[in-house]
């Protein structure tokens, strides 16, 4: 899911794959919370995960946000 | 600080920045504006439309000239503000980290905002429902929405707001100003106008108003304002942003004076929705007010940076009412055979054009000025630019709705 999330933030949000590490927070990468929600969005409409918008914040890392996404996707999956 | 509050101190321009279908940066714009030639083409963005011809800005890259974040987060009528007002400040030789944000006022005119983002996120709801929508939306598309990043970009803290006239928005902007400026509300007003408004729906709606000229096949001869054979403008994007000050200030801070903002008349035609009166009353009623609040006769104006839009009734309009009040002498240009229309930045656009004539003593000609109309009874410069020295210079903005706003700009 780091991979994807990564991918995601340099196709559809223009950052430098050179920015990006496991422990790069999301202000670290001038993205506010309201940019926080468009990723938010983004991820709901490309993963199919929906991410309520008070579970994240600009100050979490990459590598949480990208395992919140993992914890989400496996819950929702058909058991 | 000095002479606050005085309704006739004179109000001076320090600095100015231009982006434009003619080229990024003041120069650039001038330079394209003096060569008279039109940069129209057929857009491919709007191919299989009624009318796919527009001026855009060419070589604008948003991450390069505004930063990552704004590229992804401001619609682009906000990043071409953002650019030429920083051309302007910098120009005006101020530095927004150490001047007195709470003096220092935005005023953007602005006719219809983030436009192209409102039509990209309705077709993602029609094709992806609710969900697809970005959160950006919003802030994206309101109008008022240059200004407040100016207010960010800047540092400006003082009165933030946007003119909406149609295409005299950008000329209210700076008429507002003056006004800020000579109430004391403010020392420094960022003012001008942004616009970006060339989407397929936009250009559309003007199609269908014969609004737009029709001459698909050859663009670059669409623009021909005073031409007997013009048939409607061409739209444009771009921003034309001013830093405008107290001539005391600026000459407490020895800043350079590139001209001043002499006078200001704003009315409206009450008469029709689009059309021009025919009869010019109101424009009239502009005119005056902004030749009285300069102190000159109408005798004296030597140069107009004519509203010129390349419509049959703009322009045969604009042209009656200038030949009644100003005479025939006057050397009359309309910049837009370039920029094409800009719509709510062209009144900024053109003021800024109208300092550098009176700057440089050099009138930028009508461009694609083949056959004057015989009902236009003026002089109108066309081919090459005209050296000639300007004391006075009238810059008209009229817009639909029929709001008229004019502005005098006199030699520094």
């Amino acid at each position: 899911m780091y991979g994807r999330l990564v991918d995601l933030l340099v196709d559809r949000f223009e950052v430098d794959r050179a920015e990006i590490g496991p422990d790069t927070t999301f202000e670290d990468l001038d993205m506010d919370s309201l940019f926080l929600v468009e990723l938010l969005l983004v991820i709901h409409s490309d993963f199919g995960v929906s991410v309520s918008d008070d579970a994240a914040s600009p100050g979490d890392t990459i590598t949480q946000v990208a395992d919140l996404i993992e914890r989400l996707a496996s819950a929702e999956a058909p058991a | 600080m000095t002479t606050p509050g005085s309704p006739s101190a004179h109000i001076v321009v320090t600095g100015l920045g231009l982006v434009t279908s003619a080229g990024i940066g003041a120069e650039a714009t001038w330079k394209g504006v003096c060569a008279g030639l039109s940069p129209a083409a057929r857009n491919p963005q709007l191919a299989g439309l009624p009318v796919d011809i527009s001026c855009t800005v060419p070589g604008f890259s948003a991450r390069e000239h505004v930063g990552r974040r704004s590229s992804l987060a401001h619609d682009r009528f906000s990043q071409l503000c953002i650019t030429a007002a920083r051309e302007a400040v910098a120009d005006a030789g101020l530095d927004p980290r150490a001047w007195d944000g709470a003096r220092v006022g935005v005023v953007v005119g602005c006719g219809l905002g983030g436009v192209a983002t409102w039509e990209t996120q309705h077709r993602r709801m029609l094709e992806k429902g609710p969900e697809a929508v970005s959160a950006l939306l919003i802030p994206m598309l309101v109008p008022n929405m240059a200004a407040g990043h100016l207010a960010m970009d800047l540092h400006a803290r003082g009165p933030n707001l946007v003119t909406a006239t149609a295409c005299a928005s950008g000329a209210t902007a700076i008429g507002t100003a003056l006004q800020l400026l000579r109430d004391g509300s403010c020392d420094v007003v960022v003012a001008g106008g942004a616009e970006a408004g060339v989407s397929p729906l936009m250009v559309t709606g003007f199609a269908q108003m014969g609004a737009l000229s029709r001459r698909l096949d050859e663009p670059s001869a669409a623009s021909r304002p005073f031409d007997a054979d013009r048939d409607g403008f061409v739209i444009g994007e771009g921003s034309g942003m001013l830093v405008l000050e107290r001539a005391a200030d600026a000459q407490a801070r020895r800043a350079r004076v590139r001209a001043r903002i002499a006078g200001y008349g704003a009315s409206a035609d009450a008469y029709h929705m689009t059309a021009p009166d025919p009869e010019g009353t109101g424009v009239l009623q502009a005119l005056r007010t902004a030749l009285s609040g300069a102190g000159v006769m109408p005798e004296e104006v030597d140069h107009v940076n004519a509203h010129g839009t390349s419509t049959p009734l703009n322009d045969a309009a604009e042209g009656k009412v200038l030949r009644k009040l100003l005479g025939e002498g006057v050397a009359v240009t309309s910049t837009k055979g370039v920029t094409g229309h800009t719509l709510g930045a062209a009144g900024a656009i053109e003021a800024a054009l109208t300092v550098l004539t009176v700057e440089n003593g050099t009138i930028p000609p009508t461009a694609n000025l083949e056959r004057q109309d015989p009902e236009i009874e003026l002089d109108i410069v066309a081919g090459p630019p005209r050296e000639r020295k300007v004391e006075v210079a009238v810059s008209n903005s009229f817009g639909f709705g029929g709001q008229n706003a004019v502005l005098v700009i006199t030699a520094a």
